[in-house]
């Protein structure tokens, strides 16, 4: 093991060199850190007064509808009406500034971010990373819908294991409380304007069809055994599947399932007619909530219907057993 | 009686004399933002420049240690040091700047900073943490006290199931916020949660039959005894912690947690038992399930699932546990030599 003085006299030179590199990185770090209070301190200011100036506008349009409504003073010059509108127009042009200021000031989360996130401020604050975030969330949901698919193709047409489908549905309950946490984000981060009638029914959306994963497993696992028990009693054809709906053979032990399955026809019929009521809405412009509308409302009359006939086919059979008895 | 034009117009102006002064400070928070972003990304990178040239330094100090004078070997001690304190004044500095999410974080979230940037913020996320465990121990508790005397119905026994796969995931994704804050949880500890929720889910989808009802009064129990361990050792381990960190014996991140930990030996000695009840309960339960899975009519998968999650529960707690008691009893008998 070769030693050299050199080496030691280089050690102790970079050694200083580190030493002199390490002062300024600590000096640099406590001017951040300065900095930081102060933004805090700005953002703090900035929305005290953001929440001040809301107050105060408010009341001002108040005073404002008052004065143009009053009887006494219905002979306003003209000048005096023109400055009144001038005034409205610059207090929505101000709430929507507001708006803007505030999407980079950071905000309490909503009741479902603080359930799950707690307190963390989860506020991007410049436009770069908003951006970047969404893009990032679209990315998710592609590659989970990918997976998603080919995990029901693979369930369907290649194995059929319980095991597989209890993962699929898994993934799937784990994809949509994900899928909403990310959005209450995007939300949070002001992500509005477009899409408003959109995130109004998401929620809906997204609970009806997590009641429709449970409802189908449950369903899942109750038939399968039914079916396996009649099958070996030889009452049914191998052949038979598990079915969204409810059939004659059903009645065998499945009828407490009934409720749960009017239960989501009901929702479907809901579904289509809350979609039809926010087509009414003046600002809503996009084609899907019509069509939406009315493919779940054609899902619901389709199950309704059938299922409706099946119960009434059971009780036609049940009274022509009471008849010859 | 409305106001006249005039009163609305004098506010206005106030009003507009008050925004302008709004729009201003506006624009130099946005400014101090952007100055920050920069400083943090200047300082992030320079922190790692400067790390990576230390760790060149310390390999070229081992070197040149062997064979060194005793003058020289005193230096290069003295340089030891001298890297080993920068390294932890790193450690601190980074708890400040943003870090990257680690990839569950970023599976669940995406890419939010969730660094908190002050000391006071990431105590009162630490504390609502605490207090979030708390409220909902009791309600499990509570629930699995129903669920086990009053209630019987497979559906409410699905909704607790709920629960604990819900209280499970959220526990794990505010950990891992507090693991990027600096808090230092051992790997098992969080380990354990995940396997937790995995395991109630699995017990979730357990049909309903002879073995789940065999099962189920077990479970119930088991729960109950969890939940109510838990919150002893809260109580306890926060008065405890809040007492060594007065003395300044404990970093201020550490978090109360489930298991037994070295300085716990301080006045919480007589959890222990408790601990190793609960852990042997849960090789019970593992060996209840796999007996169960022996039998003929048992076709469900779930019953060899839950049993293999208990048995990685049990033998994970178990050995965390007795590493602990091992490791005092080594500092004990070390200290016992040099008397």
């Amino acid at each position: 093991m070769l030693f050299s003085p050199n080496d030691l006299s280089e050690c102790l030179r970079e050694w200083d060199d580190l030493e002199k590199d390490y002062e300024q990185i600590q000096d640099t770090h406590r001017l951040y850190k300065q900095k930081l209070e102060e933004v805090s301190k700005l953002q703090n200011s900035c929305s005290s007064a953001i929440a001040r100036q809301r107050k105060r506008l408010g009341e001002l349009t108040l005073s404002l509808k008052g004065c143009k409504k009053t009887p006494l003073t219905s002979t306003l010059s003209p000048k005096e009406i023109e400055s009144i509108a001038e005034m409205e127009e610059s207090i929505k042009d101000k709430t929507n500034v507001f708006f803007e200021m505030e999407a980079f000031l950071p905000r309490k989360n909503g009741l479902y971010l603080t359930l799950v996130l707690g307190n963390i401020n989860v506020t991007l604050l410049n436009k770069q990373a908003k951006f970047a975030y969404k893009d990032e969330y679209e990315k998710f949901k592609l590659v989970l819908t990918v997976i998603l698919f080919m995990f029901s193709f693979t369930c369907r047409f290649l194995f059929s294991y319980r095991v597989l489908d209890a993962l699929f549905n898994f993934l799937l309950v784990w994809y949509y409380c994900t899928l909403t946490i990310r959005e209450s984000i995007l939300i949070s981060n002001g992500s509005r304007p477009d899409g408003a009638l959109y995130q109004m029914f998401r929620n809906q959306f997204l609970s009806y069809n997590l009641y429709q994963s449970f409802v189908q497993f449950l369903q899942y696992y109750y038939q399968s055994g039914c079916l396996y028990r009649l099958r070996a009693l030889g009452e049914r054809h191998t052949m038979d599947l598990t079915v969204e709906g409810f059939q004659s053979w059903m009645w065998r032990g499945l009828t407490f399932l009934l409720p749960f399955l009017f239960f989501g026809h009901f929702w479907q019929l809901y579904n289509s007619m809350t979609l039809f009521r926010m087509f009414q809405l003046p600002e809503c412009k996009e084609w899907q909530v019509l069509m939406c509308g009315c493919s779940y409302m054609v899902l619901f009359m389709g199950n309704l219907f059938t299922t409706l006939r099946v119960v009434y086919q059971k009780y036609m059979n049940n009274e022509d057993k009471s008849k010859p008895m | 009686m409305s106001p006249s034009l005039t009163e609305v117009q004098e506010e206005w102006q106030s009003l507009e004399l008050e925004y302008q002064k709004l729009q201003e400070t506006h624009k130099k928070y946005l400014q101090k933002l952007d100055e920050i972003s920069k400083l943090q990304s200047s300082c992030s990178s320079s922190i790692a420049r400067h790390r990576k040239r230390l760790k060149e330094v310390s390999r070229q100090v081992n070197k040149c240690t062997k064979g060194s004078s005793v003058d020289d070997a005193k230096t290069l001690a003295d340089i030891k040091e001298k890297v080993k304190t920068q390294e932890n004044a790193f450690s601190e500095m980074d708890a400040f700047l943003p870090k990257k999410n680690g990839l569950y974080l970023n599976l669940v979230l995406g890419n939010v900073n969730v660094t908190l940037l002050s000391k006071q913020s990431k105590f009162a996320y630490k504390d609502e943490y605490e207090k979030f465990k708390l409220y909902l121990t009791v309600i499990l508790l509570l629930f699995s006290v129903i669920c086990f005397f009053f209630v019987s119905y497979r559906s409410m026994d699905a909704i607790f199931n709920f629960l604990l796969v819900w209280y499970y995931c959220t526990l794990t994704i505010r950990e891992s916020i507090l693991i990027t804050n600096g808090s230092r949880i051992k790997g098992w500890w969080v380990f354990h949660h995940y396997i937790s929720a995995f395991l109630s889910g699995v017990m979730l989808t357990w049909p309903d039959g002879i073995l789940y009802q065999t099962f189920r009064n077990q479970f119930l129990a088991y729960s109950f005894y969890q939940n109510f361990v838990q919150c002893l050792q809260y109580y306890y381990q926060s008065g405890c912690l809040y007492r060594l960190r007065a003395l300044g014996e404990r970093h201020n991140m550490d978090l109360t947690v489930e298991g037994f930990q070295s300085w716990m030996w301080k006045g919480l000695t007589f959890l222990l038992p408790f601990l190793f009840f609960g852990h042997f309960w849960q090789l019970f339960n593992s060996l209840s399930l796999f007996r169960m899975a022996q039998l003929p009519d048992c076709k469900e998968w779930q019953v060899r699932m839950c049993g293999l999650c208990f048995l990685i529960l049990f033998m994970g707690n178990f050995f965390t546990t007795l590493a602990v008691v091992r490791h005092k009893m080594k500092s004990r008998n070390q200290k016992r030599k040099s008397m």
